[in-house]
């Protein structure tokens, strides 16, 4: 199924994802019960505190873009899963299960399966 | 040497090029501690030392963002974590909260996961706006890994949790009787046996939290911290909480924590709170997601 955005939803089991460990939130704003993947266009990665941050423009169209901002955790935290500095850069054409804001904004936790340019990233834990 | 061989040689050095957990063991920095259940079933180590607890401990991942892990913000089973409420009514190991202290729990709006969790842009944690921590909240939240000296008057905890720091006396002085305020307060210690030491805090500062559920605490707040150390490898850590004026008892925040001993050379990662960066985050994320939009 995918919709004008470009993006393919679905609803998965979520006891596995539920249980937050760290985090300055928690998951309060997302609907954890919901997995939505989010595929398009890198055009930042943000290597910060309190959150490590992905965005991500998925092309509806010729016109349209969505412009996603797209979270996962601390960079300590995203390390011990084996994430770098490196792990996106502008332009990679990525794949991202994401749990998405509640409110219906274009913002998401990373959860899930991540395809960088066509590969499987195996995150570590 | 084979064809064959050769291949597999190189197999193996790309493998361990590209393999990120292969990469952190051979790198010197920024060490990732195991997690909790690499530690299952280990045997005992060495006997420990004598009244010696220098090492870089790390609490493999134990404590979680919905309070003291003695007394988790949630209702039995691990439920309610979506917040919304305004106490703590139902929880599976409720605090004996005086009225002062139920009336100030509901003043604190924690963005961690709990029974009150308040969306992330709402919250008036001070962790929030990367305001100290303060102790015991530097231990009662992320408590990862500390870098433990020892001196003959000292022992002084450093977590790059925060960048937070402790000092605790063991030169036998008492504690100051009555203490300006700080956000650490003052902390001696004492072994009360070649294997046990213990720690007693007072004179923290009453608008800081105790853990990151909100839960608080006033200038009668004292500490006292319990280090057993178990073996070479192992050391728990028991925290007692006293203030009467928010609690019409003691009670345990950590029971028996174990707490693990990583390599000599464990470079531990920076962790620490940018203002700055918390602002963007809040300005990309946290505004954008909340669910009442009014609330802004």
């Amino acid at each position: 199924m995918t919709n004008k955005l470009g993006i393919i939803a679905r609803v998965v089991g979520v006891a596995a994802f539920s249980v937050r460990l760290f985090a300055h939130h928690g998951a309060a704003s997302f609907d954890t019960s919901k997995t939505v993947t989010v595929t398009g266009t890198v055009t930042e990665y943000v290597w910060s505190n309190p959150h490590v941050f992905v965005k991500v423009d998925v092309k509806a169209d010729s016109r349209d873009t969505a412009h996603w901002v797209l979270e996962a955790w601390n960079p300590v935290t995203q390390a011990g899963r084996g994430w770098t500095k490196n792990t996106f850069k502008p332009g990679d054409a990525v794949s991202l299960d994401i749990n998405p804001a509640k409110n219906g904004a274009l913002v998401g936790e990373i959860r899930g399966r991540i395809v960088i340019n066509d590969k499987e990233f195996k995150q570590l834990q | 040497m084979s064809k064959r061989l050769v291949v597999s040689i190189a197999a193996v050095m790309a493998a361990g090029m590209f393999s990120p957990l292969l990469r952190a063991q051979d790198e010197k920095w920024n060490n990732i501690p195991p997690r909790r259940s690499a530690y299952d079933g280990k045997k005992s180590s060495a006997p420990a030392p004598r009244r010696d607890m220098t090492g870089i401990w790390d609490a493999a991942q134990a404590l979680g963002t919905s309070g003291a892990s003695e007394h988790p913000a949630l209702l039995p089973g691990g439920r309610g974590s979506e917040g919304g409420r305004e106490d703590e009514t139902g929880i599976a190991k409720p605090l004996p909260y005086t009225p002062a202290g139920l009336e100030a729990l509901k003043k604190n709006k924690p963005s961690g996961p709990g029974v009150r969790q308040v969306d992330s842009a709402l919250t008036n944690d001070p962790a929030g706006k990367c305001d100290p921590l303060g102790f015991p909240y530097m231990f009662l939240w992320e408590l990862r890994t500390l870098n433990v000296v020892q001196t003959p008057r000292q022992v002084m905890m450093l977590s790059p949790f925060y960048g937070n720091y402790r000092v605790i006396w063991t030169d036998g002085r008492q504690p100051p009787k009555d203490p300006d305020p700080r956000y650490n307060g003052y902390s001696v210690g004492k072994w009360v046996d070649d294997y046990t030491f213990v720690v007693e805090t007072t004179g923290m500062l009453p608008k800081t939290w105790l853990d990151h559920a909100g839960r608080p605490h006033s200038d009668q707040l004292v500490v006292e911290e319990t280090y057993h150390r178990v073996d070479r490898d192992t050391m728990d850590l028991t925290m007692k909480i006293t203030d009467p004026k928010m609690y019409a008892e003691p009670w345990l925040a950590l029971n028996q924590l174990p707490l693990h001993l990583q390599p000599a050379d464990f470079d531990i990662p920076e962790l620490l709170c940018s203002p700055s960066e918390f602002a963007e985050y809040n300005k990309q994320v946290g505004s954008v997601v909340l669910r009442d939009s009014s609330k802004k």
